[in-house]
């Protein structure tokens, strides 16, 4: 057998573990007395250090043993948490995902050894409390009887392995003679024979691939002569939630046990030398005939009260375990073929609908199912749609431990408060996000917050908060970063942007002060006085920018000199199919996002007044711009100027304008089109969908007409 | 330029083997040759929907398949006049690497040609003919004379 076809499953977890390890080292420095996060800590890198050593990645192996053993002697009250211990288990957090992206790169850990970490961290071992003498080798021994015994009380105290024989079912596995032969050879030479029943968490999903996992780990330790199922059986998932094996091995038991728990989702391991067993064997077989008959019921039973045991094992855990949703893991690819069938669908529903306008089929049962058939595609479309969504915890998860090291490389107190991680966005846009975030923050981090002397100079509090606050708003999602630092300096960004060429003084002299902090956005834009490693290197923020346009969003800012900045990103909840406005201007049908649009007002040609030589209109009782969208989109409106106006008023963050067009045709559902790569990406248009009748419309991005 | 736009091609035709085929299309009085391995699909004249904002050549995009995909109009690409469509127009749907599937809009196809290398006279290039900087060979056959097109040269003066 081969274990890349595990990998995948082995990243996904590591990258668990690790975003845990990560937060829970972060809750220790915070309260480094606290057990409870000690232990989660313990088990996560024995649970990190078993399923590398499964997978045969030695080095990563190495590296989280050591971190193991200083978990098991801070657990035993031998050592204290200290700042500096804080520090190099983030230096050893970073080389694990070092191992971990080079393993998902080339399937291969890398060479990089780490070795100072693990001096580090065994200098640790070495100076920090009574147990300098404390070797490796015997921690890891240690270690392995720490999990032994940490595994039943994880079980809420289950019967010790040797207790109940009805959970060693591997004494009830049929010996058959060659495998007799083999087992009193390996104990006439002194080896160890041993017999396991493992139990695979009932709500694992990939049991197969944890027997496997188990197999491996115990091959490692010694040869396995028999299972019950058959390998091949269990290989095929053919078995309920126990497997059991026959191992001979040089190895003591608890090595063996330890190392088939390491691997996880297996509820519980017992084991016994089987010496005993062989001997009952013997016996089993000096009884002759009658016995082998009832050996099958014998099996049958003991199935039997393993199924009747199994729902009072359940409960058991119940009240153990957190309540933990059943998932299935899919490949995005899948999701984006079904999301495309979606799509497809709902073309095929609008043609549908528009051919019963035109070839005027109708009858009221015809109307009906039209209509059944609407309301079925618009669920499944968001089913799918919400099958897509991810909340973006997975990627906001790491901005505290980003903050932290921030804070020590600046030298500047900070405190990241975090809400709304729980947010939802599609999958694609979550794994974009993370960097435009990222860089936002180290922005706030490095260009926002002030010194310790000026905040207090200011009277504002020592420590510097930067604020992450992610919420819903209709079909948009907010993320908001947000600092109470010094804010934007319009005066320098002016200057600067002179002194850079982007604009001319005279420019300058009648830019707002809006515009102007939206140079920030421009390429090559850097205000910060000393370039350092962490921002200034003028690539921030309009990369920031076009990544956010890239996904649909925008992004703005909001400053006040002194008092800090708010940064707002808005996000389209999805980029596929949306509920749009169909217009038509100058005789061509367009389409725009119904999220952007408030209300539709008729107007009358003499409502509408020049202000600076723009137009506007009033809406009650505020001023709004008019954009003519048969002037935006180079084409002539059908309609003379006495007319009254339909005004699509559309909204962006605080923002109002009034688009005219000439005509409504109605709300429909929309498949979103890219226009392809040959045309220039036009800043009006987002793309364009496929009509009813075949025909092509495109989407105006109401965004960036406002 | 010209020189590269050879080497190009004739790597091209030594890959294909010997012989390559052409479809042979009309633009005005002229017949010219674009390489049957980037031909997708050939079309009818449809309605085409107006992309504002983009270079004149660029007609629009159409619905094939479900697909969106943008529609140029070869002759004004060529730096020809425009015509009105006729019945004989097509647009001819191109494969190309960078960029995707693209269509073109020409007066007329005719059939398909095989050439061998032997019957492709390279041109010189010949910078005060706008069109000719398109053309990379002149294939001949019994009875005419095609210009053979270098798509990837058409379509990369997207700027202009």
């Amino acid at each position: 057998m081969d274990v890349s076809q595990y990998l995948e499953i082995f990243l996904d977890e590591t990258r668990e573990h690790l975003s845990s390890l990560n937060t829970q080292i972060l809750n220790l420095e915070q309260n480094p007395e606290d057990e409870d996060t000690i232990n989660e800590i313990f088990r996560a890198a024995h649970s990190l250090k078993g399923m590398a050593g499964t997978m045969g990645f030695k080095r990563m192996q190495n590296l989280t043993h050591d971190m193991e053993n200083v978990f098991s002697e801070i657990r035993n009250g031998n050592m204290k948490v200290s700042s500096s211990l804080i520090d190099i288990l983030f230096q050893t957090l970073d080389a694990l995902e070092e191992y971990t992206s080079n393993i998902q790169e080339t399937a291969d850990e890398g060479t990089n050894d780490n070795q100072n970490i693990i001096d580090m961290l065994n200098e640790f071992l070495n100076t920090k409390g009574e147990v300098a003498e404390e070797k490796p080798k015997k921690g890891k021994g240690k270690a392995a009887k720490e999990a032994k015994e940490e595994a039943p009380a994880a079980e809420n105290a289950e019967a010790a392995p040797s207790g109940s024989s009805d959970e060693e079912k591997f004494r009830q596995i049929p010996i058959g003679e060659t495998e007799e032969g083999v087992i009193s050879a390996a104990l006439a030479e002194g080896k160890n024979v041993y017999g396991f029943t493992v139990y695979v968490d009932e709500n694992c999903l990939l049991k197969a691939a944890r027997a496997f996992l188990v197999y491996k780990a115990v091959e490692e330790k010694g040869e396995i002569i028999l299972s019950n199922p058959s390998a091949q059986d269990i290989e095929d998932e053919k078995f309920d939630f126990d497997f059991s094996l026959i191992v001979i091995s040089e190895h003591n038991i608890d090595d063996i046990l330890s190392a088939a728990r390491a691997v996880s989702e297996i509820s519980k391991v017992v084991g016994a030398p089987l010496d005993a067993v062989a001997a009952k064997a013997q016996e089993k077989k000096d009884e002759e005939t009658e016995e082998k008959e009832t050996a099958p019921a014998k099996v049958e039973q003991a199935d039997k009260g393993s199924t009747a045991q199994a729902p009072a094992a359940k409960t058991n855990k119940a009240a153990a375990k957190p309540v933990v949703n059943r998932t299935v893991r899919v490949d995005i690819e899948k999701l984006d073929v079904l999301m495309n069938l979606v799509s497809e669908l709902i073309i095929a529903k609008n043609s549908l609908v528009s051919a019963s306008y035109t070839d005027g089929v109708s009858g009221a049962s015809f109307n009906e199912q039209i209509e059944y058939l609407e309301s079925v595609t618009t669920n499944l479309h968001e089913s799918v749609m919400k099958v897509r969504m991810v909340p973006i915890e997975s990627v906001v998860s790491k901005f505290p431990r980003m903050i932290r090291d921030l804070s020590k490389k600046l030298d500047k107190k900070m405190e990241l408060y975090m809400s709304g991680e729980e947010t939802e966005l599609d999958r694609t846009v979550v794994d974009e996000i993370g960097d435009p975030l990222m860089h936002l923050l180290r922005n706030s981090a490095d260009h926002g917050l002030e010194s310790a002397e000026v905040r207090a100079q200011r009277g504002k509090p020592e420590v510097g908060s930067i604020f992450l606050d992610a919420y819903q708003d209709g079909n948009n999602v907010v993320i908001e970063v947000r600092d109470d630092g010094n804010g934007i300096d319009v005066e320098a960004v002016k200057n600067k942007a002179i002194e850079r060429g982007i604009i001319t003084p005279e420019q300058a002299d009648n830019m707002a002060e809006k515009d102007i902090i939206n140079l920030l956005f421009n390429a090559g834009f850097s205000t910060a006085k000393v370039i350092s490693d962490v921002s200034g290197r003028g690539v921030g923020l309009d990369v920031v920018k076009s990544k956010i346009e890239a996904l649909s969003g925008e992004v703005e800012v909001h400053s006040k000199l002194g008092e800090g900045s708010t940064w707002t990103i808005r996000l389209p909840l999805t980029l596929a199919i949306i509920q749009a406005l169909m217009v038509v201007v100058g005789g061509e049908k367009y389409a725009i996002s119904l999220g952007s649009i408030q209300t539709i007002e008729d107007v009358s040609p003499d409502e509408i007044k020049l202000v600076q030589n723009e137009e506007v209109m009033t809406l009650r009782g505020s001023v709004i711009p008019i954009v003519r969208l048969d002037k935006a989109l180079g084409t002539t409106s059908l309609k003379g100027p006495d007319d009254n106006l339909v005004v699509a008023v559309a909204k962006k963050g605080e923002k109002l304008a009034g688009f005219v067009v000439d005509e409504l045709i109605g709300q429909q559902e929309i498949v979103i089109k890219s226009l392809g790569k040959y045309i220039n990406k036009s800043k009006i248009i987002s793309g364009a969908t496929i009509l009813g009748d075949g025909e092509v419309a495109l989407i105006i991005d109401a965004n960036a007409l406002i | 330029m010209a020189d590269e736009v050879r080497i190009t091609n004739a790597d091209l035709i030594v890959d294909e083997g010997e012989k390559v085929q052409y479809i042979v299309i009309k633009l005005g009085n002229e017949q010219y040759g674009i390489d049957i391995k980037y031909i997708d699909n050939i079309v009818r004249m449809q309605s085409i929907t107006r992309v504002p904002h983009v270079p004149e050549y660029i007609k629009g995009v159409i619905n094939l398949r479900g697909e969106v995909i943008p529609v140029l109009n070869l002759r004004l690409k060529m730096g020809l006049e425009e015509i009105e469509d006729t019945k004989a127009s097509r647009i001819i749907i191109l494969k190309l690497e960078q960029y995707g599937l693209l269509g073109f809009i020409v007066d007329e196809v005719r059939e398909v040609v095989t050439l061998s290398e032997v019957q492709i006279e390279k041109v010189a290039y010949d910078n005060t003919d706008e069109k000719q900087k398109f053309v990379f060979g002149v294939g001949k056959t019994e009875s005419s004379l095609i210009s053979l097109l270098d798509m990837n040269v058409v379509c990369a003066e997207n700027g202009k």
